[in-house]
């Protein structure tokens, strides 16, 4: 009989206690299984919505997120200007604020509203219902939860209160036509969006700043790429800063949200800590117990490094099938945390916090790989240095 | 409902900044320590500052000194980089030409009260009176805030996963540990304890075992609890306080881990005593 099969019998022949064990490794490996998928998924989810957009550069008149800085001005013009470059395929100006729908109840639904222009074939949501707006005519498209507060449909007749500064504002209320349902690549799940075209938010915002933009989207050929399309920009237009997604991402990296990172990198060491300290201790009083028998295996012939096997093929199995278990363990758990997380107001709809990658589990299986190694470090010791004699000896006559 | 002192803020940011030498005639101004670092600025510093990028409307501010930021849950990992003025020297500086004084407005009012718990009674005062202006209470700010909610419900997620982790090694470990002593509990029996005199004495092991665990535990965890602080606080470059043991966190680990060992030592020995005394001894 080979290790393997030596362990396993091993293993078996005490059946209360290795279940136990295979569950306490598949429920500390869940968590460990989590703490990876958590240690890049926000990342990579914001890189996959960012890209999903279809415009890889966005380009702002400072160095901050679009919408956090001062509008840009003459914003149609540079869009144009942008668009006519060989290296870019569209573009678009987009403009933020708030408005209130004068619909659902008395006091209206606040709201998200932004408004775009620009060379792009398509605007930057995906229309659900009813069409998209028309150039120069006073439409908006409104988001399912817009929707749903304010009973609005496709061909709904709504007047619209726009608020476009800082400071409160009494600007008159303005007539548009729901032209569709849409949908928006950064709605919160329960924001409300509205957009339409950039004239007339600048006419819903009392006709100033009628020509400005918070960010200009640039999409680039593909046989450019961005960087080569950045730098076209950077050229064109240097009082503005342009800001690739992988730089939109580097910066999302570098900001608020690395806690999740350093609590996942934290507690995969404290997981993994503990996982290497109960597993050795499980094994090392399992051999304590069965000293006698190994003495006496050693006495009949079994070589050193073959019990040696033994004690770690133990491990092996208790480490492997708690690992194996752990990844259904861990997807189920990563399901409810990724729930409790996507709480956080203002997260959109499509980020997740918790995102399978396959490096994530090549790095579980080595670390796992890594515990059963460790783990049956000491045990083995023990076993590797046993006298035979003396075992014996002690485990019949005392 | 009396008002004790009333103040008015707004966070600037530095355009342009040039040391020159002191002028005490100069308004004075707070810079943060983040800014002070990486400018190279300090006390008796003079700067200019101004609210556009192509430095027009200059003044010049004298540092009168360098504060550290209050600790901000969400500005973590952000560069603090502020200036903090007089409001009147702000309005000075920001005022558009065509606004006239004593027009500008500021987006907070901090207000401290007499009577801290007339909060709530003010807040609907102000709101009678004031319509259009929206007065909230401070206290309890930080734990309404949906962030830090969310992120309670995950760490207390994450503890029951590891408590479950834990009761089941804690198990396999006392089955085997009881396991271990069944000659002796054997003996036991056979020279007439009875089962609930040896249960009681492994109540009475399981219950200094836990509670030496336990104290083991919180010992651990306040060394540890220092380490992820200076941790933390060096990587976010912030005063924040990420872990605090407080007293009430330790008597609910205290009082989770107690039963939680004594019940597993009870449960393994159960198991055990409910064979034959003869049985138990039989090697």
């Amino acid at each position: 009989m080979n290790a393997m099969g030596f362990a396993w019998r091993s293993l078996v022949r005490q059946p209360a206690r290795a279940s136990l064990g295979v569950l306490g490794v598949a429920a500390v490996g869940a968590l460990l299984f989590d703490m990876l998928l958590l240690s890049q998924g926000l990342v990579i989810s914001m890189r996959g919505l960012l890209e999903s957009t279809g415009f890889d550069l966005r380009v702002t008149s400072t160095d901050g997120l679009p919408g956090q800085g001062p509008l840009i001005p003459n914003a149609i013009d540079r869009t144009q200007s942008i668009a006519r470059l060989p290296s870019v395929r569209s573009a678009i100006a987009l403009r933020f604020a708030n408005a209130v729908l004068l619909a659902g109840g008395p006091r209206g639904v606040y709201t998200s509203f932004q408004g775009v222009a620009g060379s792009g074939p398509s605007h930057p949501w995906s229309i659900l219902r009813g069409r998209d707006i028309a150039p120069g005519r006073p439409e908006i498209v409104i988001n399912e939860n817009a929707a749903a507060r304010t009973n609005l449909e496709a061909g709904s007749q709504v007047m619209l209160r726009a608020n476009c500064a800082d400071q409160e504002q009494a600007l008159p209320p303005v007539p548009f036509t729901v032209s569709g349902i849409a949908q928006f690549p950064f709605d919160a799940p329960n924001g409300t969006t509205v957009a339409t075209s950039l004239q007339m938010l600048a006419a819903a915002c009392g006709g100033n700043e009628s020509n400005d933009a918070d960010v200009i989207m640039v999409a680039s050929q593909e046989s450019v790429g961005p960087s080569a399309t950045a730098a076209d920009v950077a050229q064109l237009l240097p009082d503005l800063h342009v800001l690739s997604n992988a730089e939109a991402v580097n910066r999302f990296e570098r900001g608020g949200f690395t806690y999740f990172r350093q609590i996942s990198t934290v507690l995969t060491a404290v997981t993994l800590s503990f996982a290497v300290l109960l597993i050795t201790v499980l094994l090392t009083v399992s051999i304590n117990q069965r000293l006698g028998e190994i003495a006496a295996l050693r006495a009949l012939g079994f070589s050193r490094w073959r019990v040696v096997a033994d004690v770690f093929c133990e491990s092996v199995l208790i480490v492997g099938g708690g690992g194996l278990l752990s990844l259904p363990a861990g997807a189920l758990l990563a399901i409810g945390l990724d729930r409790i997380l996507k709480r956080i107001p203002g997260i959109p709809v499509d980020v997740h916090f918790f995102v399978f990658q396959p490096s994530a589990l090549q790095v579980h299986l080595l670390l796992l790989a890594a515990t059963a190694i460790v783990a049956a470090l000491y045990p083995i010791r023990i076993v590797a240095r046993l006298p035979i004699a003396a075992t014996l000896r002690d485990e019949v006559v005392g | 409902v009396s008002v004790r002192s009333v103040v008015t803020f707004i966070a600037f940011v530095v355009i342009a900044s040039a040391s020159v030498a002191a002028d005490d005639s100069l308004p004075s101004v707070l810079i943060s320590r983040q800014l002070s670092e990486t400018e190279h600025l300090s006390v008796g510093d003079v700067i200019r500052l101004s609210v556009s990028e192509d430095g027009t409307h200059v003044q010049q501010f004298r540092i009168a000194g360098v504060y550290e930021p209050t600790p901000d849950p969400a500005r973590l990992g952000a560069v603090i980089r502020e200036v903090q003025l007089h409001l009147p020297d702000l309005l000075n500086l920001t005022r558009e030409p065509s606004t006239p004084s004593g027009g500008e407005y500021v987006q907070t009012i901090n207000v401290a009260l007499v009577d801290p718990n007339d909060a709530r009674a003010f807040s609907r005062d102000v709101g009678a009176r004031m319509p259009g202006v929206e007065a909230r209470p401070a206290i309890g700010a930080a734990e309404s805030t949906g962030p830090f909610i969310v992120l309670r419900r995950f760490h207390l997620a994450i503890a029951i996963v590891t408590i479950v982790a834990s009761t089941v090694f804690l198990l396999a470990l006392t089955i085997m540990l009881v396991d271990e002593r069944r000659a002796t509990v054997g003996v036991l029996r056979l020279i007439g304890l009875p089962i609930r005199r040896i249960i009681f004495q492994l109540f009475l092991e399981g219950v200094l075992i836990a509670v030496v665990g336990s104290v083991f535990g919180l010992v651990l965890s306040l060394l540890s609890e220092g380490i992820i602080n200076r941790f933390f606080q060096w990587r976010y470059d912030t005063a924040l306080v990420f872990v605090r043991i407080t007293p009430q966190v330790a008597a609910i680990c205290v009082a989770i881990a107690v039963p939680l060992g004594v019940s597993a030592t009870v449960v393994a020995s159960w198991a055990l005593l409910r064979r034959s005394g003869l049985r138990l001894a039989r090697r």
